[in-house]
């Protein structure tokens, strides 16, 4: 896989890299793609209540002209092109530039354009970069042509910071159990595991009985991993005024259960660098792990016709709540745009729901506008139904433009947590104690 | 910087004559040497093998030493899905163009400081060589907003003009300029040259060997530079080899061990070629200068 | 040599042959000179004698991404930074973490110098280039590679290492992984890249030691090893001081291995000064932050080698 045409690395990387200026590669290279890819927001993640603000409506423009310049990452780069070609056939004075940026630079790349004032008109813009850049105040707000209840809510909170919309979500990504249903059967085991006792159960017996290595792969340092477990507890990362509070019971609670399966050396806790879960969970060593939408078609490429049939995905087990994590891109317009009647046009054109179901087909990126999934093309394939069924359930890290810094925090105590034995009580207060200092920018 | 200048001088002998024997040779010794030489040169073979593995070979547990059959797809890939040539481009202009302009600049205040007389010399001096020491990552901040602010982030000129500006290649040129005979300089003034000529026509042929040696070393230094390359080259077209490397490295191709292995083939066969044609300027210019530049 | 007292003497140099009788061409000596010295010093001042000044100005501010346009609106704080820096536990671990590098990288990387040194100086009479030049190849090439290979090297499943253990019998260990065993891996790797600087420098400390020194004490009775201790290691000394400070200074330094290596981890385990001023700069932006980290680390190199020049030269 290319590293300009995909967004997404294969290998669930196991540590989190300091690769700065660009950085969050930690999210990026690391986590799966995930933080320039993922996000999501949830309504109660965010802690905002009241309405956020949009600005006024743009009145459709008779005509539009000029030259648009769009960023987009990864594949999205790559491919967007086909995609703009249908605006500027609606458009035809629009001529739209799109530049490919790698996932691996965006951050640096559009710092580094915020700086030097050389911003594109539009870009893309991962979920949970959005903090960190509306904090900057090169993004334009987003005018009150959009209807936040056409999107998932989680996506579309990801956009608000401090009460303002500054962007339209694009596509998202939520995480779902990927389990090798032959290894289940063979451990005694035909239905996914509903709670968190059925999912220690069903680890416990893949290994024991099912002849894996493993139980389950957990990341030993991945915010994203853990704040599904948080959730479900029914606890969060703020709560409705927007204090902090990582060691609240429910968090401690959610350490505790992540923790048992490291405890239990259900998962493993020294991960070598490099390691790649496709062919680890083809081989069935590692029987069951947490991952996007883009495993569906790794697994299938890496395992060809003899994985075929031997593996499923299931929903968030269940304790309080089986929420996920929502993640995936928004699109953004640059303050600094010469032509921003053109520029929101075109995010309409991109959120439009028959745009978004072309965009499904060509780059299988899930729509976040909750209309597209009515459409045969996501209805008819079961595994992508049951992400957009789980997307009904879930949530985003909250919007603050400090949120790099605390996941970075987030993930070295969950690794002190996972791999040297820092009780759960001590890591939610570690948690917590580091959130306060860091703040949220605001 | 001399090595050992209070007591003993430093004199090297001659490449060529450390092969006349001297002294006893003592078994133990030539055990120990090659012994010790095997695990220098052992990381190298790995990584070149490694370079021709085909994917196969890293999945296999146990691994093997040796590929199971040479292959050309992890070079493949470095040229087909990453942009290698531009990668080597970059070094290469950035190490040359450093190069170029650090045998112009350090040799021009090197003779000023050594043979011309002038208010502000002994401050330039004290100012140059107080800065001799101080750890790169200081200016590394400053630096880029200084860059961000003139717009040449991502641009040749920020990833070279910084390095123009080392204050070791003033050093060594001094030393050796001041070694160079007054009498050369005014012979040469009598017979009306001027002050630029006499630098360009006299001095300059004669400090040959010692340009020589900056040259490779600046070169060197220059080619495998990190840390600056990395906050300056935001963008893939302006990545030097190294930044590429480190960058996929810790990136999304943390996996695929042949193609990092032909990346570092990559970086590392032309130093090696540079060394092992001028080896004995480098290690006689290090083992005189004491530093790596 | 030092460096301060190499500029002292030579500032008083310069201040001597200033002080020397001028003619009427003063000024036009003048304009040549600084014509010689105006490219450098241009760059020298903009590029390297600004910034240093300009980093010390920018530890004292809260200097973040929205100043980057506008530099010198940047928030004045005090010693705010240093104040937050020295009860930070994060760069408490990586200034651990740094000098438990030097205290072991320094020593083992001067004694295999010294010792390849000497068994190429007085105990082999062929092939001397041909080792010179082995051992110097790692020095030579870039760090990021050699660290891309040895991580290659040391990888738990497939590296060479554990190939090698593992048919002694022996499970080698997940080596960048463990906690334990992550930064003496970055320190071996160090030792092994830079012993061949250590004994290039060495080798010519070595032959500058008139022979007739080693001749006498052989007439006195001495073995090889009573030859090394009271002939080698004195003459040797100023070298050994020399490359003490130069390696420490270096050490001290860290960023790349750990970068390509580990990342920093495990646990902060291999996280460097150097790494955490990266990526408290470049992460997070927090430019104010990341040039008081660097100051301090530039006073501890500074403290350190002002020290090494104290005491290991007064003392035997």
């Amino acid at each position: 896989m290319s590293l300009r045409t995909s967004p997404r690395a294969p290998d669930r990387a196991p540590r989190g890299r300091l690769r700065p200026l660009m950085v969050t590669l930690a999210c990026v290279a690391l986590l799966a793609g995930a933080c320039g890819t993922n996000s999501g927001g949830g309504a109660a993640a965010s802690g905002s209540t009241g309405p956020a603000s949009q600005a006024p409506a743009i009145s459709p423009a008779a005509s539009l002209a000029g030259t648009l310049t769009v960023w987009a990452m990864g594949n999205e780069g790559v491919q967007l092109k086909t995609l703009a070609a249908g605006f500027m056939k609606a458009n035809p004075g629009v001529t739209v530039n799109v530049t490919p940026v790698d996932w691996g630079q965006a951050v640096a790349k559009l710092q580094t354009a915020i700086a030097g004032n050389q911003t594109p008109d539009v870009s893309q813009m991962g979920t949970d970069m959005m903090g960190q850049f509306a904090a900057t105040g090169a993004l334009d707000p987003v005018p009150a042509n959009f209807e936040p209840g056409a999107f998932f809510q989680g996506a579309w909170n990801t956009n608000v910071i401090n009460g303002t919309v500054y962007g339209v979500p694009w596509y998202v990504e939520t995480r779902l159990l990927y389990y090798r249903t032959d290894i289940a059967e063979k451990a005694g085991i035909t239905a996914p595991p509903a709670t968190w006792e059925e999912l220690t159960a069903m680890a416990k017996a893949m290994q024991s009985k099912g002849g894996a290595d493993w139980g389950i792969s957990l990341g030993t340092k991945n915010w994203q991993e853990y704040l599904p477990f948080l959730w479900s507890a029914g606890g969060d990362v703020m709560d409705a005024s927007g204090a902090f509070q990582l060691n609240s019971p429910q968090a401690v609670e959610a350490l505790t259960y992540y923790q048992s399966f490291f405890n239990d050396k259900l998962s493993p806790a020294s991960v070598p660098e490099g390691f790649d879960i496709t062919p680890a969970f083809v081989a069935g060593t590692h029987p069951m792990f947490f991952s996007g939408p883009w495993h569906l078609g790794l697994i299938a490429k890496a395992g060809g016709a003899a994985i075929e049939g031997k593996w499923a995905i299931a929903p968030m087990p269940k304790k309080v709540t089986g929420t996920s994590f929502v993640g995936g891109s928004n699109v953004v317009v640059y303050k600094n745009s010469k032509n921003k009647d053109a520029a929101w046009a075109f995010v309409q054109y991109l959120s439009d729901p028959a745009t978004q179901i072309a965009w499904y087909g060509d780059v299988t990126d899930l729509p976040a506008v909750q209309a597209a999934w009515s459409d045969p093309a996501l209805t008819s394939d079961p595994n992508v139904a049951m992400f957009g069924a789980q997307l009904k359930d879930t949530k985003a890290q909250p919007a603050m433009a400090t949120w790099s810094e605390l996941a970075t925090s987030l993930n070295s105590t969950l690794e002190k947590l996972t791999t040297a034995g820092m009780s759960p009580q001590d890591a939610a207060n570690e948690m917590q104690s580091e959130a306060q200092k860091i703040g949220t920018g605001s | 910087m001399t090595t050992a200048p209070t007591t003993a001088p430093v004199a090297v002998a001659p490449g060529g004559a450390d092969e006349a024997p001297r002294g006893r040779s003592v078994p133990w010794a030539y055990i120990l040497l090659t012994a010790g030489l095997v695990l220098m040169i052992g990381p190298f073979l790995w990584m070149v093998l490694g370079s021709v593995k085909p994917a196969a070979d890293f999945l296999r547990n146990p691994p093997t030493f040796l590929p199971s059959a040479a292959t050309t797809d992890n070079y493949g890939r470095l040229f087909d899905q990453l942009d290698f040539p531009k990668f080597f481009f970059n070094s290469s202009v950035i190490a040359l163009a450093v190069t170029v302009g650090t045998l112009v600049f350090c040799p021009m205040l090197g003779y000023a400081l050594a043979k011309l007389h002038w208010h502000g010399k002994g401050v330039i001096m004290g100012l140059v060589l107080a800065t001799l020491m101080v750890p790169a990552g200081i200016t590394l901040i400053p630096n880029f907003i200084l860059m961000s602010n003139l717009g040449l982030v991502n641009t040749y000129p920020g990833l070279i003009l910084p390095f123009l500006a080392g204050p070791f290649g003033v050093f060594l040129m001094r030393q050796f300029m001041l070694g160079v005979p007054d009498e050369l300089l005014e012979a040469a003034r009598m017979d009306g040259a001027n002050e630029f000529k006499v630098f360009w026509s006299v001095v300059m042929p004669i400090a040959t060997p010692v340009l020589a040696t900056l040259a490779i070393l600046t070169f060197l230094g220059n080619w495998n530079s990190f840390l600056y390359p990395l906050v300056m080259a935001q963008e893939p077209a302006m990545y030097t080899l190294p930044v590429a490397l480190a960058t996929f490295a810790t990136g999304q191709y943390q996996a695929d061990h042949g193609m990092l292995m032909a990346g570092s083939v990559m970086l590392v066969v032309p130093v090696l070629i540079v060394f092992v044609l001028f080896q004995r300027w480098i290690t006689e210019g290090i083992a005189t200068t004491g530093l790596k530049g | 040599m030092t460096v301060p007292a190499l500029a002292q003497r030579e500032v008083q140099g310069a201040a001597a042959s200033a002080a020397s009788p001028g003619s009427g061409w003063r000024w036009r000596d003048d304009l040549i000179g600084w014509a010689f010295a105006a490219p450098f010093v241009i760059l020298f001042l903009l590029f390297l004698a600004f910034p240093i000044a300009a980093s010390f100005a920018l530890s004292f501010t809260s200097f973040g991404l929205r100043d980057l346009q506008n530099p010198v609106g940047a928030t004045f704080v005090g010693i705010d930074n240093y104040v937050t820096l020295f009860s930070d536990p994060k760069f408490f671990t990586s200034l651990f973490n740094t000098v438990y590098f030097v205290v072991l990288g320094v020593p083992l990387t001067l004694v295999f110098g010294l010792l390849i040194a000497n068994a190429l100086n007085r105990g082999i009479t062929r092939f001397k280039t041909a080792y010179r030049v082995g051992y110097y190849i790692p020095v030579i090439t870039s760090i990021v590679a050699i660290a891309v290979v040895w991580r290659f090297l040391l990888n738990p499943d497939v590296g060479l290492i554990n190939m090698a253990l593992s048919s002694l019998g022996i499970k080698g260990p997940a080596w960048l992984a463990d906690p334990a065993l992550a930064m003496p891996s970055i320190i071996a790797m160090a030792v092994w890249r830079n012993l061949g600087f250590a004994m290039i420098v060495f080798l010519a400390g070595l032959q500058a030691i008139p022979a007739v020194l080693y001749e006498a004490a052989s007439i006195d009775g001495a073995g090889r090893w009573e030859a090394f201790r009271s002939v080698t290691l004195p003459m040797l000394r100023p070298t050994i001081l020399f490359m003490t400070v130069i390696t420490t200074i270096g050490y001290l330094q860290l960023f790349e291995e750990p970068f390509v290596m580990t990342g920093g981890g495990p646990l902060d385990k291999t996280l460097s000064v150097t790494m955490y001023m990266y990526q408290q700069g470049f992460t997070f932006f927090h430019q104010g932050y990341a040039s008081a980290v660097a100051y301090v680390l530039f006073v501890i190199v500074a403290i350190v080698a002002f020290l090494q020049f104290k005491f290991l030269r007064s003392d035997v």
